[in-house]
């Protein structure tokens, strides 16, 4: 519908700079998938619910499928693919979902890494139970969450400079 | 994009006049406060308003205040925020532990109380795609002619989930409202409607600003019962506070949401005496929520089940309330 | 010199191979491929449960601007399915509707918004039928059919006896008799389903890309639904965001996204909605289990009698196996000499049924274990000695034809007895906590296929080339088990080469030899055989090279940690380029292949059906489950669990420790919260907050210990890990709630106003119980 006024956004995606214009329904989720091509974030469920769309906006976690992104104007936004260190090997939670476990057919693992990197951010020391409460919002279908809270933890334990416990290889 | 959302204009007014004259100067228009919800809903053909007014840049909607009277907490605080809130926690426990049992902790993030005091009424015949609700004639809240939950009634079943307002009710709080051209305040209680198609006492270009809660006094808490451990909305959740008097006498308010289309208060005349049987003051009560509350089919989760389970809350977080 | 240290690549936690791209975002699912130039498919779904198509107009929709190609069910005359001999379904109802969503027209339009402006714009003019909802009423004498051939809606019975059971009940000392009823659930996989379809129109070629377990399947189907010679097709599986079963048959959808494509002479994009996904279906079909157990005073199990019902929804689909598969399984994990099974698959006018992990066997198996718990209380036998009191002594056939070569259910038992403390603590945890177990197995892998060709069940090639790489070539369907891994650690072990020299390409028809994909846990088995053996052609040809090289007999030459030299010498090492380059020289580039066919003992019995349930190897698993229950609001918490699986050997014991613990817990999920459960057809449940899959906040900690009973046929000694400890847990559960506060529930999944209104009951009749005596 032409009539409907483009909107325009500036916003940073992990440490990029991107300007577009956006129709105001255009979801945050739909933006990064369609226009940026950052195809990290998933679709997983049209209510919500699943998780595989979490992104860190302006430092908090969202599900990009309830935000705008017009909402996001102005915002700086990392995903799954902003996480990597900067010389391109994985993170310390990259790793430790793969050493680990932490996943299987990898498709909440974007969202579940992401949610879990904001939740390192406000928690640096999380018990089990934080983290189990923490990630609660993100669903996964195969791993049964055991190994996500290990990868957690190795994560959070390899950030902090103490031993991580039994990772694999 | 496999879905195509209807086409709105989103406007995101920066005061409070601004977004009241939005609201009041465009035709077919919702507000969105964090939009957990009303995105959702938006997805599935249940909202089609041409303009959406975001709350989201309103600065005044945003405050928590401590004040003579109490406490205020503008309409546009998040859940994360009130659940994390020293004060909130220590003084009004009930609060602070609902916001923390919404949904999920990446729902919380954006989700805010204006939102969820105005959560829209969920039932099983609604909340669902629009070929479902086509497939099956719609239904009396939006489009149909008949609620397929009570087909001989004359009004909406769907039921009010919202957590926070029976937490602020036990504790008395009150509900400011702004429209064009007045500033209100009402008890939280008088708030609601039991139509679960119209169950807000809200205006056409009203929008809640704020709630202001007394001064502490009681303690409290709430529970919820879901089936699953996060995410899920209540099936039943119960708000008690508790207040003890010089005379060692307890009264307990009591307020239920999941079970009506409106958040149910329950102010039992009764109050415990140092004297008064335990077990038969707590039986009484478990009775009196059983017939306050009228849990309908709105769930998969069975009516009765979610009438015993907000009596069995209730006795649960008020003995340990004692 | 002396020989490197070991560098197996077997036996060690390997993190996925590809799980660098899945920790990265840069691994694409069918969703995330490049749609600039793809038109949107939508699917018109069907209003009602049962009709008669009267017509259909698509005139206003197709002159809708934007809208390029509109379809029916009058586009497509072939029926698709699973089963050679059950194909009755076409991919789009063509005058007859039997479930509510069902596909009746589909079409491609520029963009999402046209296609859902277009559907509104498809004009069906419905003679509405009665319905059937359960097999009850579909089995009424004077129901509607929903499929003319198929008399009372039986769409198949089973009825097999072994042994006799008159005189097995005669020998035992109690029988017991019971029935019970599981709900239907859903795979619920995360990734909502996507096909990409892409036709060619000069060339008469159909690139494909879906989501599937199968793609062999989809390329059979897509040929035959589009009357395509197969030559034409070329299907490609990206990463698949898990499967459980739901994407072994082919759907609808992937066949209506190819129709389109070639209707428009482009591509097309079809996304199903996660309401479409449950919608589509293939799940656990309602299962209600009659079961009658005879047991010694010792708890040996002299005879069972098990009459199984299913509602199977509204088409044959996987049906016919997966009744089967109900009874087979009865058979391979206890000895028991005396079993009677009839088993009847009913159609119903809800979406169709199929296959899901632990395919047919799981609400039976729950049954069996809940009945002979309650049966070692009758006779004050502790449950883990009711077990053990009918183990089977591998090797053996059991009385149905299957093969059973190795066996490690005993040490299952004892390992989870003990990390539980089941002696020490059952029986003195306070009320309303409680510990229950049970035990369970799987196949590892169907003997014989369903599409049964003679051909090999696996087929693996393998490549070497100058630079020295090894690239593995492999249909194997890797959707998160982990089978690219495993093939990965075969060749790398046999090869004794580091992992990081070989490369897996997967699942592009056109690259990649057949393989029967991803079902009934065959992978690893069978193309794990097929990959060793490749690799030992693959190691004799670098041998013989190495042997010319060294200037011995190839007997003499050994290889480890990628270097070549004389048994027992530490004159000259040569590194395994060097003889890669020296292989080369004498054929160039160096390609080898390995099979894998199943060994004829094994296909199973003789009898009618009796193919479905064999294997060559079967895993075994036990698990205890300790629960906490608030009786007040009926609310279950699994507090925690331990389970010890037998997989024969752990080739990668990180993936399989992963598997047991996502069997376990959706096995929990079924056990507590998980339904499909419909309104006059209308899926209920068909999002992710009314379908339950649990949350990380209430899912237990697992207890994981591998058991190692070293198959003899199996590849490194390996059986399946995915789906044998599934259908413990439900059974465990029950029996832990009944441990916790003494009511039995013959219900799943036991959701707390399920448990409240049972207890209700329960102590009704304990207090009239009371009052009597």
């Amino acid at each position: 519908m032409s009539d409907i006024e483009q909107i325009p956004v500036t916003m940073t995606v992990n440490g990029k700079k991107v300007q577009r214009f956006v129709d105001a329904r255009t979801l945050l989720i739909h933006f990064l998938r369609e226009d940026l091509n950052i195809t990290g974030p998933h679709i997983g469920c049209e209510t919500s619910h699943c998780g595989a769309c979490t992104v860190e906006m302006n430092g908090m976690s969202v599900k990009s499928c309830t935000v705008f992104a017009a909402q996001a104007n102005g915002a700086e936004l990392t995903t799954i693919e902003g996480l990597a260190n900067p010389d391109g090997t994985l993170s310390a939670l990259q790793e430790g979902f793969r050493q680990m476990h932490g996943l299987q057919c990898g498709f909440c693992t974007p969202g579940m890494i992401t949610r879990a990197h904001t939740l390192l951010k406000e928690n640096p020391n999380p018990t089990e139970d934080e983290i189990r409460m923490g990630i609660s919002g993100n669903l996964c279908r195969c791993t049964g969450y055991q190994n996500i809270v290990k990868a957690i933890q190795y994560a959070a334990a390899k950030l902090n400079g103490t031993d991580i416990q039994e990772a694999a290889e | 994009m496999t879905e195509a959302l209807p086409q709105f204009q989103l406007l995101a007014p920066t005061t409070l006049a601004e977004a009241v004259a939005a609201l009041n100067e465009t035709p077919d228009v919702a507000v969105s406060a964090g939009g957990t919800d009303l995105v959702v809903q938006l997805r599935r053909g249940l909202c089609e308003a041409t303009t959406l007014v975001d709350l989201g840049n309103v600065a005044a909607l945003k405050t928590i205040e401590a004040t003579e009277t109490g406490l205020s907490i503008g309409a546009g605080v998040t859940l994360a925020e009130i659940e994390n809130n020293a004060e909130i926690s220590r003084d009004y426990p009930a609060v602070a532990k609902a916001a923390a049992v919404i949904a999920g902790p990446t729902h919380r993030t954006v989700a805010t109380l204006g939102g969820n005091l105005c959560l829209d009424t969920r039932c099983v015949y609604y909340n669902q795609s629009h070929w479902w609700r086509k497939s099956n004639d719609f239904c009396l809240k939006y489009k149909g002619e008949i609620c397929h939950v009570a087909p001989n009634g004359n009004r909406c079943r769907a039921a009010f989930t919202g957590d926070l307002a029976p937490a602020l009710m036990v504790h008395g709080a009150e509900i400011e409202i702004v429209g064009s051209d007045c500033r209100r305040r009402m008890r939280l209680a008088d708030f609601y409607h039991e139509d679960g198609a119209d169950h807000l006492k809200l205006a056409a270009g009203e929008i809640v600003a704020a709630v202001h809660l007394p001064p502490p006094g009681p303690a409290s808490d709430y529970e919820k019962i879901r089936v699953r451990g996060s995410i899920d909305f209540p099936l039943a959740g119960v708000a008690v506070a508790c207040s003890k008097s010089a005379d060692g006498a307890v009264r307990f308010t009591v307020a239920i949401t999941g079970t009506n289309s409106m958040p149910i208060l329950i102010e039992p005349e009764e109050a415990l005496g140092g004297e008064s049987d335990r077990e038969a003051y707590f039986t009484a009560l478990g009775k009196q929520v059983q017939k306050a509350v009228s849990p309908q089919r709105t769930t998969t989760i069975a009516p009765h089940y979610r009438r015993l389970s907000a009596a069995a809350l209730t006795i649960r977080i008020a003995k340990a309330l004692l | 010199m002396s020989v490197k240290a070991d560098m197996s690549a077997i036996g060690r936690p390997v993190p996925l191979i590809d799980g660098i791209e899945k920790v990265t975002g840069k691994a694409l699912y069918t969703g995330d491929l490049d749609t600039r130039d793809a038109l949107t498919g939508r699917i018109l779904r069907a209003p009602v449960s049962h009709g008669r198509i009267l017509s259909i107009d698509t005139s206003r929709a197709q002159a809708l601007d934007g809208v390029r190609v509109v379809i029916t069910g009058q586009d497509c005359d072939k029926t698709y399915g699973v089963i050679p001999i059950a194909m009755n379904e076409y991919p789009m109802a063509r005058d007859r509707i039997r479930y509510r969503g069902e596909p009746i027209a589909a079409i491609a339009a520029d963009d999402a918004e046209t296609a859902a402006r277009a559907l509104e714009l498809i004009e069906v003019e419905i003679e509405e039928l009665p319905a059937c909802y359960t097999p009850a009423e579909s089995r009424k004498p004077d129901a509607p059919l929903l499929h003319d051939d198929k008399a009372g809606n039986l769409e198949r019975e089973v009825h097999h006896t072994f042994g006799s059971v008159s005189d097995g009940f005669d020998e035992a000392d109690i029988v017991r008799e019971e029935s019970f009823d599981c709900a239907e659930i859903n795979h619920a996989q995360m990734e909502p389903h996507a096909a990409l379809a892409d036709y060619d129109p000069v060339r008469n070629r159909l690139t494909f890309h879906s989501v599937t377990q199968v793609p062999f399947y989809v390329h059979l189907m897509l040929a035959r639904c589009l009357d395509m010679d197969s030559s034409r097709v070329r299907v490609i599986k990206p990463f698949v965001g898990g499967g459980f079963g739901a994407r072994t048959e082919t759907l609808n959808f992937e066949i209506i996204a190819a129709l389109l494509a070639r209707a428009a002479g482009g591509k097309v994009m079809m996304q199903l909605s996660r309401e479409e996904s449950f919608i589509t279906h293939r799940g656990r079909p309602n299962t209600q289990v009659k079961l009658k157990v005879g047991m010694t005073k010792t708890g040996r199990i002299t005879a069972v009698e098990c009459e199984t019902v299913m509602s199977g929804g509204a088409y044959a689909g996987y049906g016919l196996v997966t009744i089967l598969y109900a009874g087979a399984l009865l058979h391979g994990l206890y000895d028991i000499p005396n079993i009677k099974y009839d088993g009847y698959r009913v159609y119903t006018n809800h979406p169709p049924c199929g296959a899901m992990r632990g395919h047919g066997t799981v609400d039976v198996r729950h049954s069996f274990e809940a009945l002979i718990d309650r049966m070692a209380r009758d006779l004050g036998l502790d449950p883990f000695a009711v077990r053990r009191a009918n183990l089977l002594k591998a090797p053996l056939f059991t009385a149905n034809g299957l093969m059973v070569n190795s066996y490690g259910l005993d040490e299952c038992l004892d390992k989870v007895e003990k990390a539980s403390g089941w002696v020490e603590r059952r029986g003195n945890m306070p009320k309303g906590r409680g510990l229950g177990m049970a035990c369970s197995h799987y196949v590892s892998g169907a003997a014989k296929p369903v599409h049964w060709t003679g051909e090999p069940h696996a087929v693996v090639s393998m490549k070497l080339d100058f630079d020295g790489s090894v690239t593995v070539l492999t249909g194997a369907s890797d959707i998160g088990q982990g089978s690219t891994t495993i093939v990965a650690q075969a060749a790398a072990e046999i090869l004794r080469i580091d992992l990081g020299r070989v490369r897996v390409v997967t699942n592009d028809s056109v690259i990649t030899p057949k393989d029967n994909g991803s079902y009934s846990s065959r992978v690893t088995f069978m193309v794990g055989n097929a990959a060793i053996e490749a690799a030992k052609a693959m190691r004799a040809k670098l041998i013989d090279a190495a042997a010319g090289l060294l200037d011995v007999d190839p007997s003499e030459v050994e290889c480890e940690a990628e270097t070549f030299f004389v048994k027992g010498s530490s004159q000259s090492e040569l590194p395994f380029h060097d003889v890669a380059i020296a292989a080369l020289a004498k054929e160039g580039t160096i390609t080898v292949k390995g099979t894998f066919s199943t060994p004829v003992e094994a296909q199973g019995g003789k009898h009618r059906g009796g193919a479905v349930g064999s294997t060559m190897g079967f895993s075994y698993a036990t698990q205890v489950v300790e629960v906490s229950i608030e009786e007040t609001t009926g609310q279950i918490d699994v507090e925690k669990v331990w389970v010890a699986l037998d997989c024969g050997y752990a080739i990668n014991p990180l993936a399989v420790e992963g598997q047991i613990e996502g069997s376990v817990w959706m096995g929990m999920g079924q056990g507590l919260c998980e339904e499909t459960s419909y309104l006059e057809g209308l899926p209920a449940h068909a999002n992710l907050i009314d379908y339950r899959v649990p949350t990380m906040a209430e899912s237990p900690p697992i207890d994981v210990q591998i058991v190692e009973s070293i198959d003899p046929l199996g590849p490194f000694g390996a059986k399946e890990a995915g789906e044998g400890a599934l259908s413990g847990f439900p059974p465990a559960l029950v029996n832990a709630v009944a441990d916790a506060i003494g009511m039995d529930v013959n219900f799943l999944p036991v959701t707390p106003d399920r448990v409240l209104e049972a207890l209700t009951k329960y102590r009704r009749n304990l207090r009239r119980k009371e009052a009597a005596t």
